[in-house]
């Protein structure tokens, strides 16, 4: 049973979407971003609303394409159908995006042209290596955002509020990570899908609700007797998983459990703290640089991650999920096969649902070779 | 040229071409070398018929430039593995740069005996000799067909044989595609040093001035490695004299594209050709400057006489992103249009740099103009003024299935263009190599150009 049924989850959120909802309509501003390099602290304080837009979806997809070609990747598709059609897209006033990939970084123009949502755009040095030069440029950006932020919101973001939101977020990411090391002991009670909602949910919240949340569940987990069987232990990897993909965790967890992943929209999330000494953009600028991700370059600091990860939490097979056309994740898998040295299931999809038996019927076969 | 007259300006095909040949006297033969050099190794005046029975098959299927001077360019182009892996016997060094196509190689060339090259072009040479090989080699690897035709500079790293092991590797990335920022992430493998260069996006928050100073810090550090390799420490003067010669280059090539564009002085795929030299040269400056200026007085000579690669009457449009594959090209001539105006994604390589700006700043400066780092907005204003100045007629998008910023760009300029312009749009993915246009595209490049002569 699970600890917390995805129909809660499912609940949570849409009641705060209702309550972004009804802020906005008392006038405060949301900013949307796609991904883990968005300094949500900065937005917050601002006293804007940040939130992750991380829904993919068949219908989203094919939506989607009438404004892009077919060979976008699937989350880009995704992303335009669904400022069509999902109620968290439809509250965005503006669109927050970090130059990752390159398909991420050429999204907003296509949001702008054929939903009239303006962009933030954020550009961060793609080298990994964090040279001053290159931190500093990272950093200026952020200092032109804060101004755009307050041009947005009518109310500029203090040091001291800054600071708050720091040490909020900080709380937030100490309390995921508590809540994912459960999965370290022998026979996890906390299943990978669980863990991604737990953590997309906490996200959408904000820091306080979500570490209450976060709270009760790791009050549950302690209260759990834990089972005995040992069962295969997995790690995920690839391109984000986002909430539409759960049917593959779940289908994964029938036999396995995932106790681990290296995914944006998992552990990456809340890896790390902002560091505490320093002023507060000088700290933001070097904890968002370090991220790892595959698309930096060169991109060791994720290999680095992925075979600590693989190690702390004794993994012993990696399912590696990729979107079509995303490039950033797809060429490694080779190489990541290699560096990791563990038995590897590469899943190569879009959001289709037509293919899941034949996925089945792969993730039957690798957990078999376990 | 003594002992030697053009006959009268036509694309000829490759049979006439190796006659053509036959009629170049010896003395002519043995005039061109490359790397200043008069030992018989260096010569590179060849006939078509010995770079196709090397490999490159596609030659055969090609119309080719009548003159002399185009003679001598496809000599020189096709001869440059040849070339590379003589440098390296000769005592150069041979640095790859990747990814930034236009502004390392003018550091890189400023230093003493080494020579820069794009491992990038490599792209052509699966279409050159019409096979998958590179493309296997780069599968093997990691990277499979649903993206760039670029994956084949992967595929070559791999063979060890299509360029020496580079001394150094200069990978930029950045903004910039995904497809190629793999492709050098892969490649890594293979490389006894790599160095990684951030380039900068045009279209990020606040002004662009300290994005440019940015860049100028990543190239201090190509200047670092690369004193590191030589033991030279490079001179302003000679850094000035490098960004000179390089100018010298553009500005020849922005002649050319006048000439071919305005006039139909040469023909589309020369003109690709020439364009793409702009990137390093062909892997000898020198001498790719002396190839530059036989075309230009072959072009200058046309043009005074009134003399046309195609027809007046040829349909007018422009080309967005590479062809990839110079059979398109020829069949786009062919079916009764010509190219008046092109934006290969090398815009940075045809900028003339600022020579009186320290010389980092000029070029970094010259590199914000580049194709890929801004928005695709900016990227069709290049189109739209190149077509209002030549009066197109229509624009062809040619993409690459899984190109990442095909994927996201290609709609968008095709809107542009078609709102600010009302001109048609045809937009299509260049398929895999082979011996022919694929018949879908054939057709649809047929379709496209009757639409066009229907407007007139
Ligand atoms: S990382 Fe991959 S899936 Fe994500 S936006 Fe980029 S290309 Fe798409
Ligand atoms: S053609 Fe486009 S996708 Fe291919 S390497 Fe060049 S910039 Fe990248």
């Amino acid at each position: 049973m699970e600890l917390i049924p995805r129909a809660t989850f499912e609940q949570i959120r849409s009641e705060r979407v209702e309550e972004i909802a009804a802020a906005r309509r008392q006038g405060a501003k949301v900013v949307g971003y796609f991904c883990i390099y968005a300094p949500v602290e900065l937005v917050r304080a601002a006293g804007a609303i940040p939130v992750r837009l991380m829904r993919g979806g068949h219908a989203a997809e094919e939506a989607g394409e009438q404004y892009l070609r077919a060979d976008a990747c699937s989350f880009c598709n995704a992303c335009m159908g669904n400022f069509g059609i999902d109620p968290l897209f439809r509250q965005v006033d503006v669109v927050l995006v970090v130059n990752t990939c390159d398909m991420m970084r050429r999204l907003p123009e296509s949001i702008e042209r054929h939903f009239g949502i303006p962009a933030f755009q954020l550009y961060m040095p793609r080298t990994s290596e964090p040279l001053p030069h290159r931190v500093a440029e990272f950093r200026r950006q952020l200092e032109y955002l804060v101004v755009e932020l307050a041009k947005l919101t009518g109310s500029s973001a203090g040091d001291d509020r800054l600071e708050a939101e720091i040490a909020a977020f900080n709380r937030l990411r100490a309390a995921l990570r508590q809540t994912s090391d459960t999965r370290r002991a022998k026979s996890s009670l906390l299943s990978g899908s669980t863990m991604l909602d737990l953590a997309a949910t906490a996200w959408l919240l904000g820091p306080v609700k979500a570490i209450s949340l976060i709270e009760e569940v790791l009050r549950i987990i302690a209260a759990r007797p834990r089972a005995d069987a040992h069962r295969p232990r997995l790690m995920l990897g690839g391109s984000m998983l986002t909430e539409d993909d759960r049917w593959l965790l779940d289908m994964v967890e029938e036999k396995a459990d995932v106790v681990t992943d290296i995914l944006c929209t998992g552990t990456r999330w809340f890896a790390g703290d902002v560091p505490a000494e320093g002023a507060p953009l000088d700290r933001l600028a070097w904890f968002y640089y370090g991220q790892p991700c595959m698309h930096r370059r060169p991109n060791d600091g994720l290999y680095e991650y992925a075979r600590q990860a693989s190690r702390d939490f004794r993994v012993d097979g990696l399912v590696y999920k990729t979107l079509l056309y995303c490039d950033p994740y797809a060429f490694e898998v080779k190489r990541l096969q290699e560096a990791l040295g563990i038995p590897v299931l590469h899943l190569d999809t879009d959001y289709s649902t037509e293919n899941r038996e034949q996925v089945r019927t792969r993730v039957e076969a690798f957990l078999e070779t376990l | 040229m003594p002992g030697w007259t053009d006959p009268k300006s036509a694309r000829v095909s490759f049979d006439d071409w190796l006659e053509l040949f036959d009629r170049v006297p010896d003395e002519l033969i043995e005039r061109y070398h490359y790397y200043g050099n008069n030992e018989a190794w260096s010569k590179y005046l060849f006939p078509p018929q010995m770079f196709a029975v090397y490999g490159m098959r596609h030659l055969r299927r090609l119309k080719f430039d009548n003159s002399l001077a185009a003679l001598r360019m496809w000599g020189f182009v096709q001869n440059e593995t040849e070339r590379l892996f003589r440098a390296r016997q000769t005592g150069r060094r041979v640095i790859a740069t990747m990814g930034d196509l236009g502004a390392v190689p003018v550091i890189v060339n400023s230093y003493p005996k080494c020579v820069a090259f794009y491992p990038d072009c490599i792209w052509w040479t699966p279409f050159a000799m019409e096979s998958r090989v590179l493309f296997d080699a780069a599968a093997e690897l990691g990277i499979g067909d649903a993206t760039c035709f670029s994956r084949a500079a992967l595929g070559a790293f791999a063979k060890h044989s299509y360029f020496p092991d580079p001394d150094l590797v200069i990978a930029s990335t950045g903004a910039s595609c995904d497809d190629y920022s793999g492709v050098e992430q892969l490649a890594e493998r293979f490389a006894r040093e790599m160095l990684w260069v951030e380039v900068p996006m045009r279209c990020g928050m606040g002004p662009m001035g300290p994005m440019g100073l940015m860049l100028v810090k990543e190239y201090e550090r190509v200047v670092e490695a690369m004193a590191r390799l030589t033991g030279h420490e490079l001179t302003e003067d000679e850094l000035r004299a490098g960004i000179r010669r390089t100018n010298t280059v553009r500005k020849m090539v922005s002649r050319l594209r006048e000439l071919a564009f305005g006039d139909a002085a040469l023909a589309a795929l020369e003109m690709m050709v020439i364009e793409f030299g702009n990137l390093h040269y062909y892997s000898d400056m020198d001498e790719w400057t002396a190839v530059l200026e036989h075309l230009l007085a072959t072009a200058e000579g046309r043009t005074a006489r009134g003399e046309r690669m195609l027809p007046e009457d040829a349909l007018r449009v422009v080309w967005v992103t590479p062809p990839a594959d110079p059979l398109l090209l020829t069949y786009v001539e062919d079916a009764g249009a010509r190219v008046v105006g092109t934006e290969y994604v090398i815009n940075q390589a045809l900028e003339i740099m600022d020579e009186s700006r320290p010389p980092l700043e000029a070029i970094a400066e010259s590199f914000m103009a580049a194709s890929l780092i801004g928005t695709s907005k900016a990227r069709t204003q290049s189109v739209i003024h190149q077509a209002r100045k030549y009066e197109a007629e229509g624009v062809i998008i040619s993409g690459i299935l899984g190109g990442s910023h095909c994927a996201m760009e290609g709609r968008l300029i095709a809107d542009y263009v078609k709102a600010e312009l009302g001109l048609p749009v045809l937009e299509f993915d260049v398929t895999s190599p082979s011996r022919e246009v694929a018949r879908q595209i054939g057709t649809r490049i047929d379709a496209f150009l009757e639409v066009l002569r229907g407007r007139r």
